[in-house]
């Protein structure tokens, strides 16, 4: 296990492609790691204390990590724990893993992931699990939990995996989603535009598009674009 | 670093124009362009090319690298600016997975060797645009052709049948666009997919304006060869990707049986890939390389170049817009359709040419057919980027071209629907080195009427690829992986007499030249005068004075006058 914390508060934001592979090296390597403090490439240790107790894949984030981005992008295997808030692209194209989240996570939390789990036990901001733009497909595999409210931009271009949200959610969830499962505990806004399959589940209020039918098993659409995605109330 | 005396030492030149076949020889260049070794007098810079290939730089006659078209294929795909080349340092950033970035098209011809690229197809009102992109590519030369094939006013002077008017308007536009020659996407089909149509045939008329494609096309190579510009008609054929269009592409050959010019070609048919395919539907598609191959070879006035698909990332984007609703239809891909007043339209689209997708093998499979059944003489290297596919494989379809062997691994990996849609798996012709540097280098610069390019005789521009490849030893056959990795990597390349790139590394840039044809004093444009007021006064959405491009703010033009 390895233990990261920030020497000063950031005034520019990090940009810190770690994942739970750095637990597995000494202390002086791991502090060798090359990250972007601004515009600066810098060594990690220069921003981090580091310290590392026993050999366990795993890497435990203590104090303000809101302004550093893309930790646990690419991820394989392994965890990460983050004591407080992380910053945008957190376990971005995740492939395996866990990663646990105590407080908020910024946007894009998880885009494009294909597998893996992440909790976060506060809010989450926008573009979760969706594609990056330009590309074909959002999150396509993989688990993530949400224990308190979501942003904008939910799922979109979603090919598959599951998103739960126990809270509220913003506007655009599931925007052209292929496959896979969004569940929002409560209310939410507009949902399923342009979606072609997958399930979205609603438990509070949300705003039907007209180009929905309602079907035996929920609201069956989008019809726009010949969909056969199910927007169902829990 | 500046234009220096060069003296290349001892390299194993091939120049397939001037008959020297691998011989062990000195170049010499002086102030940019080849020199006879007398007229080297005072500092000379040695380069030592002992047992290396030396052969003119490549020359790209049919991509696209500028205009609208591939700007908004950039605007699109966001997703293929991820892909960071280059970060900038004393050379600027260069970007993108295939379609590049200005700065990246520049720097990736230089670092294959490859000195001179055309755009193929310019929409004419958006030729500003265009030198304006061309004007941002460093090192390389380059050239932009304007559409015809759609243009109102071709279709006027193709129903009047006169050739007068015609000439007239092809050498305004050229001289207004400062463009190079006379493109032309599928005739008539681009104008009739603005009612949401296309032709089927050479006789589809095209309506309110009593027009075929037969005729559009036998009208403006009669033009054309009138002007005796240059280069030929560069045709984009009608039914371009429709199953069974390899027959229209042979009749379409032959509208050209009466046309016969002593310098080039009359008729240039481009990325022919996409014009060969055999059955009716994509179920039962198959090649018909063949025919076309043999109809080429057996005519003396027709040049094509492959437009060869290569597995992996790709961009479609042409002047074709109906054809490319079809693709968007069939993939389901994002898609943008364009529509030039008066004048031409286009369409982009992402694609990725999977080895076992069996439409895609098979296109793959076709491009390599006609590469290899083609005399070497006919046929030029594309991938009509980025169509098919980026042009930094060239060098992998030089291989592909010159080893059986290497076909054979490739054809393993690829559906096994080409066994029985193409002929590919029994072709076991094999092109030599001096061939594959001929049909990238001598052959493009002849088809476009470039007398400096392609060749390292007396007089030519001192553009020049060195290559760690001793042509005396290798066999291509065998040394496959070895010749492709020599081809991709230059020692050298040389662009006008200064060093670019040195061990495949960029080391400086450069600015090269646009070549633009004026065959102004061959035509009296009064004859057009009333038509043009006509249609600018009330059709065109801008006025006369402010279509075209001034000579003066292009960055380094170079006029080539005809007649």
């Amino acid at each position: 296990m390895m233990v990261l914390k920030p020497k000063t508060d950031f005034a520019v934001t990090v940009e810190a492609e770690i994942t739970p592979e750095l637990a597995t090296m000494s202390v002086e390597e791991a502090s060798k790691f090359k990250v972007y403090h601004g515009r600066e490439q810098v060594s990690l240790g220069e921003l981090f204390e580091i310290t590392k107790e026993g050999d366990d894949k795993k890497l435990v984030l203590e104090g303000d990590f809101s302004r550093v981005k893309w930790i646990g992008a690419r991820m394989e295997d392994g965890e990460i724990i983050v004591k407080g808030s992380i910053g945008a692209h957190c376990g971005a194209y995740m492939k395996g893993g866990r990663i646990e989240i105590e407080g908020d996570a910024d946007d894009w939390l998880g885009a494009e992931m294909s597998g893996g789990e992440i909790v976060v036990k506060g809010n989450a901001r926008n573009l979760v699990g969706c594609a990056y733009y330009g590309d074909m497909k959002g999150m396509s595999g993989g688990r993530i939990l949400i224990e308190g409210n979501a942003g904008n931009y939910i799922g979109e271009k979603m090919a598959g995996g599951e998103i739960e949200i126990k809270g509220d959610a913003g506007d655009f969830i599931g925007t052209e989603m292929t496959n896979g499962v969004i569940i929002i505990h409560r209310s939410c806004g507009f949902a399923g535009g342009d979606m072609k399959g997958g399930e979205i589940r609603i438990g509070g209020e949300f705003d039907l598009l007209p180009s929905f039918k309602k079907g035996d098993e929920g609201y069956v659409g989008d019809i726009n674009v010949g969909g056969k995605g199910v927007i169902r109330q829990i | 670093m500046g234009i220096m005396n060069l003296h290349i030492k001892n390299g194993i030149v091939i120049d397939t124009k001037n008959g020297i076949k691998a011989e062990k020889m000195d170049i010499f260049v002086k102030g940019g362009k080849i020199v006879q070794e007398s007229e080297i007098e005072g500092d000379v810079k040695v380069i030592d090319a002992s047992n290396k290939l030396v052969v003119a730089g490549g020359v790209d006659m049919h991509a696209h690298i500028a205009g609208s078209k591939i700007n908004s294929g950039r605007t699109m795909r966001p997703e293929e600016m991820r892909i960071v080349r280059q970060t900038a340092g004393k050379l600027r950033t260069s970007m993108g997975r295939v379609l590049l970035t200005s700065p990246a098209i520049g720097y990736e011809y230089a670092k294959m060797g490859y000195t001179t690229s055309f755009e193929a197809a310019s929409p004419p009102i958006g030729s500003l645009h265009t030198h304006e992109e061309l004007d941002s590519i460093p090192v390389i030369d380059k050239a932009m052709l304007p559409v015809f094939g759609n243009w109102h006013l071709v279709f006027k002077y193709t129903a009047e049948k006169d050739t007068e008017k015609m000439k007239a308007l092809i050498a305004w536009a050229i001289e207004r666009t400062k463009g190079f020659g006379v493109k032309v996407v599928n005739p008539g089909g681009v104008e009739k997919w603005m009612y949401g149509g296309n032709v089927t045939s050479l006789d589809d008329p095209v309506e309110y304006f009593n027009v075929t494609p037969r005729e559009i096309i036998t009208e403006l190579v009669k033009a054309t060869e009138g002007l005796n510009l240059p280069h030929s008609v560069h045709l984009h054929c009608n039914r371009l990707g429709v199953p069974g269009n390899y027959e229209t592409t042979i009749e379409t050959m032959k509208l050209v049986s009466g046309f016969k010019n002593d310098e080039r070609q009359v008729l240039h048919v481009t990325h022919v890939q996409f014009n060969s395919y055999s059955g009716s539907s994509w179920r039962d598609v198959g090649s018909g390389a063949d025919e076309i191959a043999k109809f080429v070879n057996k005519a003396d006035n027709i040049t094509i170049d492959m437009g060869q698909p290569v597995f992996g990332h790709a961009t479609a984007m042409t002047g074709d817009a109906p054809f490319q609703f079809n693709l968007h239809k069939l993939l389901g891909a994002k898609w943008i359709n364009k529509d030039v007043e008066l004048e031409t339209g286009a369409g982009i689209i992402p694609l990725v040419y999977l080895p076992k997708n069996p439409v895609h093998a098979v296109q793959w499979a076709i491009g390599l057919e006609l590469g290899l059944l083609t005399d070497s003489d006919k046929v030029v290297i594309s991938t009509d980027f980025p169509n098919g596919g980026p042009y930094t494989k060239y060098p992998y379809i030089m291989a592909m071209l010159m080893s059986a062997k290497m076909r054979e691994k490739e054809i393993a990996n690829a559906s096994p629907y080409i066994q029985k849609a193409t002929n590919l798996p029994s072709i076991d012709a094999e092109k030599t080195l001096e061939e594959t540097i001929h049909m990238t280098r001598a052959l493009p610069a002849r088809i476009l009427g470039l007398q400096t390019k392609g060749h390292l005789g007396v007089g030519g521009d001192a553009d020049i690829a060195i290559y760690d490849l001793n042509p005396l030893e290798v066999d291509p056959s065998t040394e496959y992986e070895v010749v492709e990795k020599a081809l991709s990597t230059p020692i050298y390349t040389i662009k006008g007499g200064e060093i670019v790139v040195k061990d495949g590394e960029l080391v400086q840039e450069v600015w090269g030249r646009t070549y633009w044809i004026d065959a102004m004093s061959q035509v009296s444009t009064e004859v057009i005068e009333e038509d043009l007021d006509d249609y600018f006064t009330h059709y065109y959405t801008i006025q006369r004075y402010n279509y075209g491009v001034e000579e003066a703010w292009l960055r380094a033009p170079e006029k080539i006058v005809v007649g």
